[in-house]
């Protein structure tokens, strides 16, 4: 049994009339990176404004390590930390100066103070920028000093709002691999995000959340599976045809589509059925060139779900 | 024998309280510009006013003259538009949503509340330092006495109008209301109370309702205390002394000090903005 660092038990949020997160039952276990997936709109940072205590639920309540948001805010903030989705800062403050206070305020010492920010702010490459004012960086910027915060804090929850929205390609990876490292010194990280390849990249069990309501709960492969027939086996083979007595098996395992020289059969669970599929083709003595398992994609997981896409096309 | 949690929380009270001071120092401009501003208003058009008024009021100003007994008026007028116009600063954090930043933070909500109180009410007092530097050269104040008591006292002050411009702007949470409710509570309550006019001149306008907003008025309070405090013949003007001013001070600000920390504790939330 994993232990579970956050309990969302029945958590429901209204604003007036609007419910942006209804009836929300979820578990996040100790040092995961778990995902909370959803178009904008769905819910997801209400949840997590509400899990750091900002929002107060209008129902239900949100456990962290046993601690409740309602009833013991101050124990939960201990455990807590977060960046946001729009980094919170005036245009004329600068960095250093916003990081500094950031770090007094959640313990340090005055000296232990400058070195951790020094150290957080040359690994996000944010020193360069460290007196500027706010409004003369860019927005990717802007949001690696909202990351910079959570890994000085070092809580035992970090909750990440779509921590690259806006930042640049090359650096996302980086910023993933800082995310992961966090993961491995200990820290359970939750994130927010609508870029089902940063959800593929970094998370290791995902919720998706659509119109304020929980849609489906898993590991990454736990919920490609759960599409009927969604994996895809593509074998290119030597030779001009295939035995009739292999595309009869094959049929066995899943629907065939056969070409001169590329087969593709469609199953579910690809990277299990494509043994059963080599054992074939060599029991009928037809040489694989190659072959590959197709995996839907975290966007056709959410269109199957939900009827929607996850980002609409701009 | 210290207790560690009282020694973390005056801490954290001191540590967000910084958060209003170092934000002071992007106020430069603004702060000479009100010097500026001020020190013309005090060498020329109170002097003129008081050169108006001057003969007529020394009875009811136990022989102070106005043009002293309207410098510690301004002055404290002065810390309260300037406490009052924390307002702004507040109303501006949550429309960037600094709220929710601050909400966050591993600090007790009723802590953090004392330690915005205080960063406020500490940058009231540094903002109008200049400003009392200028009035209290023009009085010849060099008793240190004397002005430590009047800094303390304009501190109490402040505390209580900040705590009371807080629960307002988190009350109405909204840009424009804001804007209107605190610009017209500062108006109003000026102009109501003794900054202008000694309490017995106010008392034989014969108009009930403004005597008596300006017994209460805690600006009438702290104006007529400073004039106290640098003038001991002013204590002539006051029928029950000087202890119930001080009282009331006193009540006034941690009243509404506590009603602020009750209300960070058990209603504050983030979002709603308007
Ligand atoms: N403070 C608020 N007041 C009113 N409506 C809000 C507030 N915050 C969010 N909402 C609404 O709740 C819904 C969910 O918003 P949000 O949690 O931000 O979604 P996501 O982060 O998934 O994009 C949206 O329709 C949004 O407009
Ligand atoms: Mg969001």
């Amino acid at each position: 049994m994993k232990s579970k660092a956050v309990e969302i038990e029945n958590f429901t949020k209204k604003f007036g009339d609007f419910t942006a997160v209804d009836n929300l039952n979820l578990d996040i276990y100790e040092n995961e990176v778990f995902g909370l997936l959803g178009p904008n709109g769905s819910g997801k940072t209400t949840t997590l404004l509400t899990i750091a205590t900002v929002y107060k639920p209008t129902s239900g309540d949100i456990y962290v390590y046993g601690h409740s948001v309602t009833r013991e805010d101050y124990v939960v903030r201990k455990l807590v930390g977060i960046a946001f989705q729009d980094p919170k800062a005036m245009w004329i403050d600068k960095p250093y100066e916003l990081l500094t206070w950031h770090a007094r305020i959640v313990g340090y010492s005055s000296s232990e103070a400058k070195k951790v920010v020094q150290d957080v702010m040359e690994l996000l490459g944010l020193w360069e920028h460290r007196n500027k004012q706010f409004y003369q960086l860019s927005g990717g910027t802007r949001k690696k000093v909202e990351l910079a915060k959570v890994l000085i804090q070092k809580p035992r929850v970090a909750i990440l709002d779509e921590p690259t929205a806006q930042v640049d390609v090359l650096s996302k990876h980086a910023l993933w691999d800082v995310i992961k490292k966090l993961r491995d010194e200990g820290t359970t990280v939750i994130i927010a995000t609508n870029d089902m390849f940063e959800a593929e990249k970094v998370c290791e069990r995902i919720a998706i959340i659509y119109k304020g309501k929980l849609r489906a709960l898993g590991t990454i492969s736990e919920l490609k599976d759960s599409i009927p027939s969604g994996d895809l086996v593509e074998v290119q083979f030597e030779g001009g045809g295939i035995p009739e007595g292999l595309l009869r098996a094959l049929r066995d395992i899943g629907r065939v589509e056969a070409r001169s020289s590329v087969l593709k059969v469609y199953v579910e669970k690809g990277e299990e059925k494509v043994i059963d599929i080599i054992e074939l083709f060599r029991r009928y003595n037809v040489k694989i060139l190659r072959i590959m398992v197709k995996e839907p994609t975290l966007d056709d997981v959410f269109t199957y779900i939900t009827g929607a896409k996850l980002r609409e096309e701009s | 024998m210290r207790n560690p949690s009282f020694t973390s929380n005056i801490r954290s009270i001191l540590l967000v309280a910084s958060w209003d001071l170092m934000k002071l120092k992007n106020q430069k401009v603004f702060l000479a510009m009100r010097v500026a501003w001020f020190t013309l208003q005090v060498l020329v058009f109170a002097r003129a006013i008081s050169f108006i008024v001057s003969q007529s009021i020394l009875e009811y100003t136990g022989g102070v003259d106005y043009y002293y007994f309207y410098l510690l008026g301004i002055y404290t007028s002065l810390i309260y538009s300037t406490s009052i116009s924390r307002g702004y600063v507040i109303a501006d954090e949550f429309d960037d949503g600094i709220v929710e930043y601050h909400l966050s933070l591993p600090i007790k909500r009723g802590v953090f509340a004392v330690g915005r109180v205080l960063g406020s009410s500490l940058s009231t007092i540094i903002f109008t330092l200049p400003m009392m530097i200028v009035v209290y050269v023009i009085l010849g104040v060099s008793n240190l006495f004397s002005i430590i008591v009047s800094l303390i006292s304009a501190l109490v002050f402040s505390i209580g109008v900040v705590s009371f411009v807080l629960l307002l702007v988190f009350s109405v949470k909204s840009t424009d209301l804001t804007d209107i409710l605190v610009g017209a509570i500062d108006a109003l309550l000026v102009r109501l109370s003794t900054v202008f006019y000694p309490l017995p001149v106010i008392e034989a306008s014969g108009i009930a309702p403004y005597y008596v907003i300006a017994l209460m008025n805690p600006i009438s309070n702290l104006a007529d205390f400073l004039r106290i405090l640098v003038f001991p013949e002013y204590y002539m003007v006051f029928k029950y002394g000087v202890a119930p001013i001080v009282v009331y001070m006193v009540a006034f600000s941690m009243g509404l000090l506590v009603l602020a920390v009750e209300y960070y504790e058990r209603k504050l939330e983030a979002g709603g903005w308007k």
